[in-house]
């Protein structure tokens, strides 16, 4: 066998499916053969950022089904590598699982700047959890199986291989044998400790049981180890309060009496005010990013801290520990579950002060979501999310791409579904939505999918449209359309005197687009259309894209403003938002 | 800024050192010195970075991040008080060989070669503040050229 065959013999023995990608020059051979094989559902993405975000939508919405698949991309070397760089990066900073194989120049020609060559391993590195360049066709195939091991394993991440032209097309040694059974990657210096060791934990059972004011993190290590029914019972059992990270949300239903909804930068009163109060922080599968603890001299400061996290590098790299467990959070909480010394207490003073947190902003929002009209009667981007999910009663699959909308969809949507949320946190990078969802629809096609994008960020990768267009999948698509990059004008509004630099953006007639690509389409921009439309879009066949015409003066509230610390949360509006100067922005 | 050093060992693989220095580069640091040889063990390498930071926190963060990596066996920063740092230099002196015979005694150094009358080629060993104290002695008149290998260090 060649190299190419054996890249992909080794793919088929890891379960994996779906290939997305795009071809060219330096890959051709792997397509050919692929073409020949006939083992793999190609999709074709329309500019490889696509097919890395596809991947990335295909391995975590299938984490918590019965069969996982890591998301695999293809691309040509040269440019076709660097379009996935983006995708590559935003699945390490989101610690996705996945499998990037590009073509690379023959190895004759490397380093000579041949035709389309870039130093793919060189850019990849400080990016991706690993990168390969075999050379060698004996080396193929265990190196695809040691990709995925170090990918899926431990805290997941993104592995590379570039796989030169020559090497593809190379015969392996007529006594080349491989098991893929018997294989056990040789990594004497990766380490990953999933089972917590036994004195942390009784520490933090002690820390737990004289808490009085004790606060649950649920990061995106309850969702990656799928502990979220596990999490559920745990903080019944103990009655303690949780508030999900970004990309925490969704482990637990999100109405859960006990939960407090999403922490940090645009996160809850509730969450927020119950960090700043709370005497022990537990926090699960999670790294302390920035946005979620602002100024980190004022965060917690009366709280001792459990961190239980897989990547031990995030122990005490921002937030001090009290107690440090470095091991997977299912089996951490599945240990602490267990231990007979684990007592409930009611604290029903610190569920008083938290109730109370509840009600700061809670009119105030109730009203402006259920009157879902801004200034010149446009629809307010929360009143939509909120509508879409109380008609799918918030059991649908939600992938949202970044920016203000994001934050709405994080925030209004009433989660139901384990693992149901998807989108770019780390990174934070636009356009990933469309693409994403496309993989998450792949990955679990009996459910719906509801790609969520701004105006701004559906132009980033709407070629997509034509993959969806090509493989009929069912993802139905939203614009809030509001004319301006949301985000960066609410930080504008809010910090820049209203001056609304590079903000305004004239978009194109995105009825006449989703016709070009024949993808049913509706404009909404009354408030009494919303559920109508969303009901259309349920019951269209296929995909189908909904744009609604949004305030652009809406504003995400609260907010603690970059580089502040929880005292400075913004809970109102600090002053009225200037009249707009600039109009051309406004939807056409 | 307190120096420090970080012993690694890691497989002898290409690209270990580009990551390694690539994260230290991400980390704002300038490295001091950095020294990579084989270790006892075939295949795994024995790499020595020295670096300046006071922050204790800073230096740990570093280490965890470098365990982190696949290629990476173990980590550990080496704290003057219980590890060796030791360094060679090679230096080309413009010096009368009366003179530097007064050194002798004070300093480890090996007469390479006797190039001319006052042109000496020497080997010094020993620690850095040593090397730079012979070096100082001397006076930066009289240096022509100086080759330092950077530190190496061993545990007590």
């Amino acid at each position: 066998m060649n190299g190419k065959q054996l890249l992909l013999k080794a793919l088929k023995e890891r379960k994996v499916r779906f290939l997305f990608g795009y071809t060219g020059g330096a890959i051709m051979p792997v397509f050919d053969e692929m073409e020949k094989m006939g083992a793999f559902e190609f999709v074709m993405a329309r500019h490889e950022q696509g097919a890395a975000f596809m991947a990335q939508g295909l391995s975590r919405a299938s984490l918590s089904t019965s069969t996982p698949q890591i998301g695999v991309c293809l691309s040509t070397s040269g440019p076709g590598a660097m379009n996935l760089v983006t995708g590559v990066a935003d699945a390490h900073m989101d610690s996705v699982p996945m499998l990037a194989i590009t073509g690379q120049v023959a190895t004759g020609v490397i380093a000579t700047d041949a035709f389309q060559e870039s130093d793919v391993v060189g850019v990849m590195m400080p990016i991706s959890k690993q990168t390969y360049m075999p050379l060698a066709a004996e080396d193929v195939e265990k190196t695809v199986h040691e990709a995925c091991y170090v990918a899926t394993t431990g805290r997941g991440g993104p592995v590379v291989i570039d796989l030169p032209k020559d090497i593809q097309n190379q015969q392996a040694g007529d006594d080349y044998r491989f098991d893929a059974k018997k294989f056990r990657p040789h990594l004497p210096g990766y380490f990953y400790t999933p089972t917590p060791e036994r004195d942390p934990i009784r520490q933090a059972i002690e820390l737990i049981n004289k808490s009085e004011r004790p606060l649950i993190f649920c990061g995106h290590g309850v969702i990656n180890s799928n502990a979220g029914d596990l999490l559920q019972r745990f903080i019944e059992k103990v009655n303690i309060p949780v508030a999900s990270t970004f990309h925490g949300i969704s482990a637990i239903p999100a109405d859960h009496p006990l939960h407090l909804g999403m922490m940090g930068m645009h996160g809850t009163v509730e969450a927020n005010r119950a960090i700043m109060e709370a005497d022990l922080l537990i926090a699960l599968g999670m790294r302390f990013d920035d946005r979620v603890t602002g100024k980190l001299d004022e965060y917690a400061q009366n709280a001792a801290v459990i961190h239980v996290e897989i990547d031990a590098s995030e122990i005490d790299k921002n937030v001090r520990t009290t107690v440090a467990i470095n091991a997977d959070v299912y089996r951490t909480l599945h240990v602490l579950m267990g231990d007979p010394m684990l007592t409930c207490t009611p604290r029903r003073r610190w569920w008083d002060k938290i109730n109370s947190f509840r009600e700061v902003m809670k009119e105030d929002l109730r009203e402006e979501i259920e009157v879902g009209i801004g200034n010149d009667n446009k629809l307010l981007m929360k009143g939509i999310v909120h509508r879409l999910s109380a008609v799918t009663k918030g059991r649908d699959l939600v992938v949202a791409d970044v920016g203000q909308h994001q934050m709405m969809c994080a925030r209004f949507y009433n989660y139901q579904t384990n693992n149901s949320w998807f989108g770019s946190g780390g990174a934070g990078t636009m356009g990933c939505s469309l693409p994403m969802a496309i993989g998450v629809k792949l990955a679990r096609p009996k459910e719906r999918v509801w790609s969520i994008s701004g105006d701004g960020g559906f132009q980033m990768n709407m070629q997509e449209l034509g993959t969806i267009m090509e493989k009929q999948i069912d993802v139905k698509i939203i614009i809030l359309n509001n004319g301006y990059l949301g985000m960066v004008r609410q930080w504008q509004t809010f910090f820049f005197d209203g001056r609304f630099a590079g903000t305004p953006m004239l978009s194109p007639d995105f009825g006449l687009i989703s016709q070009a690509y024949g993808i049913p389409y509706r404009k909404v921009e009354l408030l009494e259309d919303v559920v109508p439309a969303i009901e259309e879009a349920i019951a269209c066949k296929g995909a189908m894209v909904l744009e609604f015409i949004c305030d652009p003066s809406e504003v995400i509230l609260p907010m603690i403003p970059a580089g502040g610390g929880f005292g400075d949360m913004m809970i109102r509006h600090p002053h009225a938002p200037k009249k707009d100067q600039t109009k051309q922005g406004e939807a056409a | 800024m307190k120096r420090r050093a970080i012993l690694a060992f890691t497989l002898d693989h290409p690209g270990v050192l580009n990551k390694i220095s690539m994260l230290i580069r991400k980390k704002m640091y300038n490295v001091d010195t950095l020294t990579v040889c084989r270790s006892r063990i075939p295949g795994v390498s024995r790499m020595t970075i020295t670096l300046r930071e006071s922050d204790q926190d800073r230096v740990d963060q570093v280490v965890c991040q470098l365990e982190k990596f696949t290629e990476v066996i173990s980590v550990k920063e080496l704290d003057t008080d219980h590890s060796y740092w030791r360094e060679v230099a090679i230096v080309k002196l413009e010096i009368e060989a009366s003179v530097l015979e007064t050194f002798h005694g004070r300093y480890n150094f090996e007469i390479l070669e006797q190039k001319s009358d006052d042109i000496h080629i020497l080997q010094v060993a020993g620690s850095t503040r040593r090397i730079d104290a012979f070096l100082d002695e001397v006076g930066q008149g009289h240096i022509v050229e100086i080759a330092r290998t950077g530190v190496t260090a061993m545990e007590k």
